[in-house]
């Protein structure tokens, strides 16, 4: 999956840089941004493969910022993994509804978050080839 | 009665002598002349029908006599049952009138017994009306002394009893308004309150329990509704008794809970992650050069310091709450207090080329406080005053007293970022962060509340905050000056 654009969502600056320098060790283009409203700006603009984001940050929350991906026509597609703080942050249902392909609670493990991350856009390419 | 019968006495006499004298004289006058055959038969049998005839009077008179005598001894006797005096009723030489007396007597010690276990019964009656009174009485006192809204209806839904707690959360006067049906006394915006009594009357069971929402004062209310069914002897629902306890507070004090330990987890939660991701990229070898590794370990300790502090809030935070903490207090000067966290912060504050401007000492300014507290909120101000202004701005610190308030107060005015005003009364609650100024500068969102406590709850002292975005913001606080304090250790 090398080459492929993650962009990484939080407003921890040690989470982003923790992140992104495992992507990028494992040929990951990152992208990033440190609030939901600015992640939807850059996501319009570049056209991540995946996006990785927090669930709770200033401005706008993760989950509004997926409600606004899946709002736009040019982003409605981009899978999201969440990571989030909060035990049961999430319900089963919102995660269908809003399509989040993953969810990862913190502390996490950057190795996991890669697999995962590899994982989903794998799904992707079998359903986009099917 | 003697009037009768010596009346019947003399006319008896009377008639009787009248025809004594008449019959006397016919029998003069038979015997002598014609057709007076009867005369003859007079004059041979007048002797025998005289003794005959005067025996006749005699036993009628004495006839008389014996009717009367047993007449008056009956109206003797009736006029003693009607006086109630059965000992004046005397033995008589008449059988009859024994006979008499004795069923009478014997029937009026029956009436008399009967009368008297009856007076017995209705005494126990009275008595039992009066527990009863005295048990409805009590009962009305329970349910008026209970903070709760308790009604009782009927089995027509008609009210017996509430009290003044229903009746200010109903609407209704609770003294007047018995005997009235509920649903007439309780506003329409009410009205499932009454469902619910109607509904509970037809199910089966002791009791249930509810959850039901009011507003009152136009404030949402939360009250827990226990509803209890009264049966009659014959089982039958007679009666409902509603009893509702106003839980809003404790169900905000739950959503504070739960908020809080959402909040707490969250915020250690964020330095571990940081911890846990840099070790793991150190131990898979995911730091490709020393500096990469220099910078790791950096952040692990940094974070590692971060959570410590993190934790020593929220311990402090609870153990002043909880009133577990140690306090020392003595007389102490704030001006010296203030010079000594200033040296702290001077470092930090010349880094973000931020000018310190602080007061000349002032002698007359002890206040009765712990030491380590009053610097741990001296450099919590600080240090927020520093961290929220930009480069080039300034940070200025002030001593006051007022010997007449009786009161020593500190004041930090920076010339940051500013609050916005409807976030000012929220400033000094747990976890609060300003939203506008989370990007300016990190924090746990307890050191504000930190202060509060320390100040106005260990202290009896009093914060401020005066504040206007991109001008600044000024915080504070008050203590009562040494003098008017007395030392204390606890």
């Amino acid at each position: 999956m090398s080459g492929k654009k993650v962009l990484v969502v939080d407003d921890e600056i040690h989470i982003i840089h923790v992140v992104a320098i495992k992507l990028r060790n494992n040929g990951y283009e990152v992208i990033t941004a440190d609030n939901g409203a600015e992640a939807f700006e850059v996501a319009l603009k570049e056209k991540p493969d995946i996006v990785v984001t927090d669930f709770q940050m200033p401005v706008m929350t993760g989950l509004e910022l997926i409600e606004k991906l899946r709002q736009s026509e040019q982003t409605k597609d981009i899978p999201v993994i969440m990571l989030t703080a909060r035990s049961f942050a999430i319900s089963k249902e919102q995660q269908e509804s809003l399509q989040i392909a993953g969810c990862l609670s913190k502390p996490f493990s950057p190795k996991e978050l890669l697999e995962n991350i590899e994982d989903v856009l794998y799904q992707r390419e079998l359903t986009v080839d099917n | 009665m003697k009037f009768g019968r010596n009346l019947y006495l003399v006319v008896t006499g009377i008639v009787m002598f009248s025809l004594f004298i008449g019959g006397l004289a016919q029998w003069q006058n038979s015997g002598t002349g014609e057709g007076w055959r009867f005369a003859g038969y007079i004059q041979r049998w007048g002797p025998c029908v005289l003794m005959c005839y005067v025996v006749a009077a005699v036993g009628v008179i004495l006839l008389g006599w014996y009717w009367f005598s047993l007449a008056g001894k009956i109206t003797s006797i009736a006029y003693c049952i009607k006086q109630n005096k059965l000992n004046c009723i005397k033995p008589s030489a008449n059988a009859a009138i024994n006979a008499l007396n004795e069923v009478i007597k014997e029937r009026f010690d029956q009436h008399i017994t009967h009368i008297d276990e009856l007076k017995g019964q209705v005494k126990d009656l009275q008595i039992q009306i009066q527990l009863s009174q005295r048990r409805e009485k009590n009962t009305e006192a329970i349910i008026y002394s209970i903070r709760d809204a308790v009604i009782v209806i009927d089995e027509f839904d008609k009210l017996l009893m509430a009290n003044e707690a229903a009746g200010t959360l109903f609407g209704f006067d609770f003294r007047t308004s018995r005997h009235k049906l509920i649903s007439e006394l309780i506003d329409a915006d009410r009205h499932k309150f009454v469902e619910l009594l109607s509904h509970s009357r037809q199910t089966g069971g002791r009791a249930t329990r509810q959850e039901i929402e009011f507003f009152q004062e136009g404030k949402p209310k939360t009250f827990d509704c226990i509803i209890s069914r009264v049966y009659d002897q014959a089982e039958r629902i007679c009666g409902v008794v509603a009893a509702m306890h106003d839980i809003t507070r404790e169900k905000e004090i739950s959503q504070m809970k739960n908020d809080f330990v959402s909040h707490v987890s969250h915020e250690l939660k964020t330095p571990l992650a940081s911890i846990m991701a840099y070790s793991e990229m150190l131990s898979d070898g995911e730091a490709n050069d020393e500096q990469t590794k220099k910078e790791f370990y950096s952040v692990i300790q940094n974070q590692a310091k971060r959570l410590n502090r993190l934790i020593e809030d929220i311990l402090n935070v609870s153990r002043i709450e909880s009133g577990l903490i140690k306090v020392n207090k003595q007389p102490v000067s704030l001006t010296i207090l203030v010079e000594e966290q200033l040296q702290m912060i001077k470092s930090y504050a010349e880094e973000k080329n931020i000018e310190i401007i602080s007061p000349k000492p002032i002698v007359f300014d002890q206040v009765c406080a712990d030491k380590d507290m009053i610097s741990q909120v001296i450099v919590n101000l600080l240090s927020n005053a520093v961290k929220y202004t930009r480069p080039g701005g300034s940070v200025k610190i002030k001593t006051e007293v007022d010997e007449i308030a009786g009161l020593a107060k500190v004041t930090i005015t920076d010339t940051g970022v500013g609050i916005p005003e409807n976030e000012l009364p929220h400033l000094f609650e747990k976890f609060y962060r300003v939203e506008a100024n989370k990007n300016v500068a990190k924090g746990t969102g307890l050191g504000l509340n930190l202060v509060k406590q320390i100040i106005e709850k260990v202290h009896n002292g009093h914060v401020f905050v005066e504040s206007k975005v991109g001008v600044g913001s000024t915080f504070g606080f008050e203590l009562p000056l040494a003098a008017r304090e007395v030392v204390e250790v606890t």
